[in-house]
C-alpha cells in the first residue's frame, strides 16, 4: 500500500512539475524554481529518485559558477555528450529538481543521462544526502552577502560537509584558495587540484587592507606567506607555522600570452601535455573559470583539440559578460554580486581603450543581500584613474543614491554620475550618449539583471534566459 | 595648516562590511577641506602609540579574525588604548569594535571573553542573529531629517550600557544594542560605539564632521568649525532609506 502511495506522489508530482514548467514558459515568465517547489510538495523524496537517474557533475563556490559551467557544457557538447543543465542559474534545491523534472519523460525515464548542475554552497550541502555527483567542481569562496550566509567560514565548512556525505565524488578543487584547497584534505575522495604559476606581470600584489578573506591560516590562524598573489587571496600561499600550503596543481596555467578586453590566451600545462587556447572571455577570474573547466576535462579524458574547441566558442551564461550588438554601439551585461567579482570588473573596464560608459544598478533584495555595505569593500581606484575614457556613470536600481554616495567617495566626480531609477530613460539616455563604436557596461546585481535583461529583451529581441 | 592623524586598528583583520567606507570618509570629508590627514594602521605586533593620534577606528570582524588578534589586543594594546579613551581621543568603534571596548563578550555556552574594559558595557551572545536595515536618533546631531542615522546591523551579541556609559542614540527602525531597550550604540567621553555598518560614515556626514570637530577642536585651541560642504547626495541616499523604512513600518 505504501509503495502504492509513494508511487502516485512520484508520479503527480511528475506530472504536475512538468505541467508547470510548460505553462510557465509559454507565458513568457521562464520560472525556473516554482515547478521544484511545487513537485517536492508532493513527493518530498523526488531529488533522491530523480538524482540517482544521472551522472551528476557539480559546481559550486562563491564566483565563477555560471561561467565554469557553460564552458563545461560546451566541452559536453564538443564531445558530444547529451546533458541537462540548470543554465538559468537556478542553483537552489528547487532549481535543481525543476532541471530535472524538465529532462525526464513522463514515465520517469530521463532522456539525458549527464547533468551538469551548479549549485549555491548552501544548497550543496542541503542536496549532499540526496545526490551522489560523480564530479565537484569548487571554484572559490570569497566573502559573499554575508547577512544570508553568515561568516565566510560557515560557507566553507556547508561544503565539507556536503562532500563527507560523498566520499566517492571526484574533487576538482581549485588549489590557489586556501580555503578551497583546505577541502581536499583528510577526506577519501579523488581530489584534483588547479592553479596558476608566477605571471610576469601579478595583478594585485600590493596587499591592500580592502579585502582581508583567508590571510590567517585555516588550521592554526598564523599569517600566511606569499611567493604571489594572483588575485585577492588567490596565489600561492605557505603558513610558516604549520606547514600548510598550496598543493602542487595537476593542471596549471603557465603562460598568459596575450589579454585583452575581447579574449585571453592561455598556455596549459596538463599531465597529457600542454596547449595554448584562447578564452572567448576577458578577465583573469575568466581564467581560473577556464582552468577548473580544463581540469574538468582533463579528469575525463576528453581531447586537447576538443577542450580548445569548447573555450574559443561557449556561450557566457546570462549576464555575465554577455555582449548585446547594436548596430554601431553595443552594450554589455557583467553581474556584480560580491567585492572581489566588481573589482576583478572594474580591473576588466580599465582595459577598455575606447570611450564608454557605465552604469551600476544596485538592487537590496533578498536574493542580492539586503546588506550593500559590500560596495565599501570594493577597490574604485581603477574607475576613478578611468575618468578621462568614462563619458557618464549612471547609477539605477532600489539604491541607486547609496551606489553614487559611493562613488563620490572613491574620489569620481560627482558631475560625472547620474541618479537614474527609471531604467528606460536611463537606457535612451545611456545609448544617446554612446558614439559610434563605443560600449555601455551595465553593472547590476542579481535582481536588478533579471529587471534590465526583460528590458533588454523587450527592446532588442533577446532569447528567453532559460535556453 | 591642521592635520589629523587616524588610527585603523588590526586593518588586515577587522574589516566586515565595508568598514573601509568609513576610514574613507573621514579622510575625504578633510581632505576637501584642505585638511592634512594621515592615516596609521596598526596591527598585531605593532605597539599602539596614542601621541601619534587624533582619531581611532575599530571596525568589526568575523569570529574567526577576532579570535587571532585578541591576545595581542590585551597584552600589548589594552594599557594605551584605556589612556587615550580617558585623555577625550575621539574613537568610532562599530560592531566587534564596539563589543571589544566593553568589559566581555559572554558566548551562548556560558564562557566569559575578557575585552578591553575601556568602558562599562557588556555583550551576551545569542543564537539568532540581529540583521536588518537600521535607523536610530542622536540628539543634537546636525543631520537633517531630524537628526536621524541610517546604517545596517548584523549582530549575534546583545550590548547592555553600565554606569557611566550613555547610548548613542535612540533606535526608531531596527533592533540596536539589543532589541529590547531602544537604545542603539554608547558614548563614553568622545568615544561614539555603534552596531551600524553600511558604511556609517559615508551616508551620516553630520557625524563625520561632528568627529572630525571634535578632534580638531582638541588638537587645535583656535579651530572654530568646519566650512561645510555640498552634502546632496549623501542627503539623498539618507532620506530614501529612512522614507522607505519608516513607510514599511506603519
Amino acid at each position: 500500500m505504501n509503495r502504492l502511495i509513494n508511487a502516485v506522489r512520484y508520479y503527480s508530482a511528475l506530472f504536475l512539475g512538468k505541467i508547470a514548467i510548460y505553462l510557465l514558459r509559454i507565458t513568457g515568465s521562464g520560472g525556473t524554481s516554482f515547478p521544484g517547489k511545487l513537485a517536492m510538495a508532493i513527493c518530498p523524496d523526488l531529488l533522491r529518485i530523480l538524482g540517482a537517474k544521472y551522472r551528476i557533475i557539480m559546481v559550486t563556490g562563491t564566483n565563477g559558477k555560471t561561467t565554469t559551467s557553460r564552458i563545461i557544457e560546451q566541452i559536453l557538447i564538443e564531445n558530444h555528450i547529451k546533458y541537462i543543465a540548470n543554465k538559468s542559474g537556478a542553483n537552489l534545491i528547487s532549481g535543481l529538481v525543476t532541471t530535472l523534472i524538465s529532462d525526464v519523460k513522463f514515465n520517469g525515464s530521463p532522456t539525458s543521462h549527464t547533468a551538469l548542475l551548479e549549485v549555491d554552497e548552501a544548497a550543496f550541502r542541503a542536496s549532499s544526502k540526496h545526490v551522489h555527483p560523480a564530479v565537484l567542481v569548487v571554484t572559490n569562496f570569497f566573502r559573499d552577502q554575508l547577512d544570508r550566509y553568515g561568516e565566510l567560514y560557515s560557507t566553507v565548512e556547508a561544503v565539507r560537509h556536503g562532500i563527507i556525505n560523498n566520499p566517492g565524488t571526484t574533487l576538482i578543487l581549485n588549489g590557489d584558495d586556501s580555503l578551497c584547497a583546505s577541502l581536499g584534505r583528510d577526506v577519501q575522495n579523488p581530489v584534483i587540484y588547479y592553479g596558476m604559476d608566477k605571471l610576469s606581470e601579478p595583478e594585485d600584489d600590493n596587499g591592500k587592507v580592502s579585502n582581508s578573506d583567508a590571510s590567517y591560516c585555516i588550521y592554526c590562524k598564523t599569517k600566511y606567506e606569499y611567493q604571489y598573489h594572483t588575485y585577492s587571496h588567490l596565489g600561492y600561499y605557505q603558513c610558516p607555522e604549520c606547514g600548510y600550503k598550496r598543493p602542487e596543481p595537476l593542471v596549471h596555467v603557465i603562460r598568459v600570452p596575450a589579454m585583452t578586453s575581447e579574449f585571453t590566451t592561455v598556455v596549459f600545462s596538463t599531465p597529457s601535455g600542454s596547449f595554448q587556447a584562447h578564452i572567448n572571455l576577458p578577465g583573469l577570474y575568466n581564467v581560473y573559470n577556464a582552468l577548473a573547466a580544463v581540469t574538468f576535462a582533463e579528469a575525463l579524458g576528453f581531447s586537447h583539440e576538443k577542450t580548445v574547441r569548447a573555450l574559443s566558442c561557449f556561450e557566457s551564461g546570462f549576464g555575465r559578460m554577455e555582449s548585446i550588438p547594436l548596430g554601431e554601439k553595443n552594450i554589455q551585461v557583467i553581474l556584480i554580486k560580491n567585492p572581489t567579482g566588481l573589482s576583478q570588473v572594474l580591473k576588466y573596464l580599465t582595459t577598455v581603450e575606447k570611450a564608454c560608459v557605465i552604469c551600476f544598478m544596485i538592487n537590496d533584495r533578498t536574493a542580492d543581500g539586503t546588506d550593500i555595505s559590500w560596495l565599501y569593500d570594493v577597490d574604485f581606484e581603477p574607475l576613478k584613474n578611468m575618468q578621462n575614457r568614462v563619458s557618464r556613470i549612471y547609477v539605477s536600481g532600489i539604491r541607486a543614491e547609496d551606489m553614487a554616495v559611493r562613488l563620490k567617495y572613491a574620489g569620481i566626480f560627482t558631475d560625472h554620475i547620474a541618479i537614474e531609477k527609471n531604467n528606460p530613460a536611463m537606457l535612451d539616455s545611456a545609448l544617446n550618449t554612446l558614439n559610434a563604436g563605443e560600449t555601455l557596461y551595465i553593472l547590476p546585481t542579481y535582481t536588478a539583471l533579471l529587471d534590465i535583461r526583460k528590458l533588454l529583451k523587450k527592446r532588442f529581441n533577446l532569447k528567453n534566459f532559460w535556453q | 595648516m591642521y592635520e589629523i592623524n587616524i588610527c585603523h586598528l588590526y586593518p588586515d583583520l577587522l574589516n566586515l562590511y565595508g568598514d573601509y567606507g568609513n576610514i574613507q570618509a573621514l579622510v575625504r570629508r578633510l581632505e576637501w577641506r584642505g585638511i592634512s590627514v594621515q592615516v596609521h594602521p596598526v596591527s598585531i605586533g605593532d605597539p599602539f602609540l596614542p601621541d601619534e593620534y587624533d582619531i581611532v577606528f575599530i571596525g568589526g570582524g568575523q569570529d574567526y579574525e577576532q579570535d587571532i588578534l585578541h591576545k595581542d589586543l590585551l597584552a600589548i594594546k589594552k594599557q594605551p588604548l584605556i589612556e587615550a579613551v580617558e585623555s577625550g581621543m575621539v574613537f568610532l568603534c562599530i560592531c566587534g569594535g564596539y563589543q571589544l571596548m566593553g568589559r566581555y563578550y559572554k558566548l551562548s555556552d556560558g564562557t566569559e571573553i575578557e575585552c578591553l574594559g575601556a568602558m562599562n558595557h557588556w555583550t551576551i551572545g545569542h543564537e539568532k542573529r540581529l540583521i536588518g536595515n537600521l535607523v536610530f536618533k542622536i540628539e543634537g546631531l546636525k543631520q537633517q531629517p531630524d537628526s536621524l542615522v541610517v546604517g545596517f546591523e548584523n549582530h549575534s551579541g546583545k550590548t547592555y550600557l553600565g554606569d557611566g556609559v550613555s547610548p548613542l542614540g535612540k533606535v526608531v527602525y531596527g533592533n540596536g544594542n539589543n532589541g529590547e531597550d531602544g537604545y542603539e550604540g554608547a558614548r563614553y567621553k568622545n568615544v561614539f560605539c555603534s552596531y551600524s555598518h553600511g558604511s556609517l560614515l559615508p551616508k551620516n556626514p553630520g557625524l563625520t564632521d561632528e568627529l572630525i570637530t571634535i578632534a580638531l577642536k582638541r588638537k587645535y585651541r583656535d579651530f572654530v568649525s568646519l566650512q561645510p560642504l555640498n552634502d546632496r547626495i549623501e542627503a539623498l541616499a539618507r532620506e530614501s532609506m529612512i522614507k522607505r523604512l519608516l513607510k514599511a513600518k506603519q
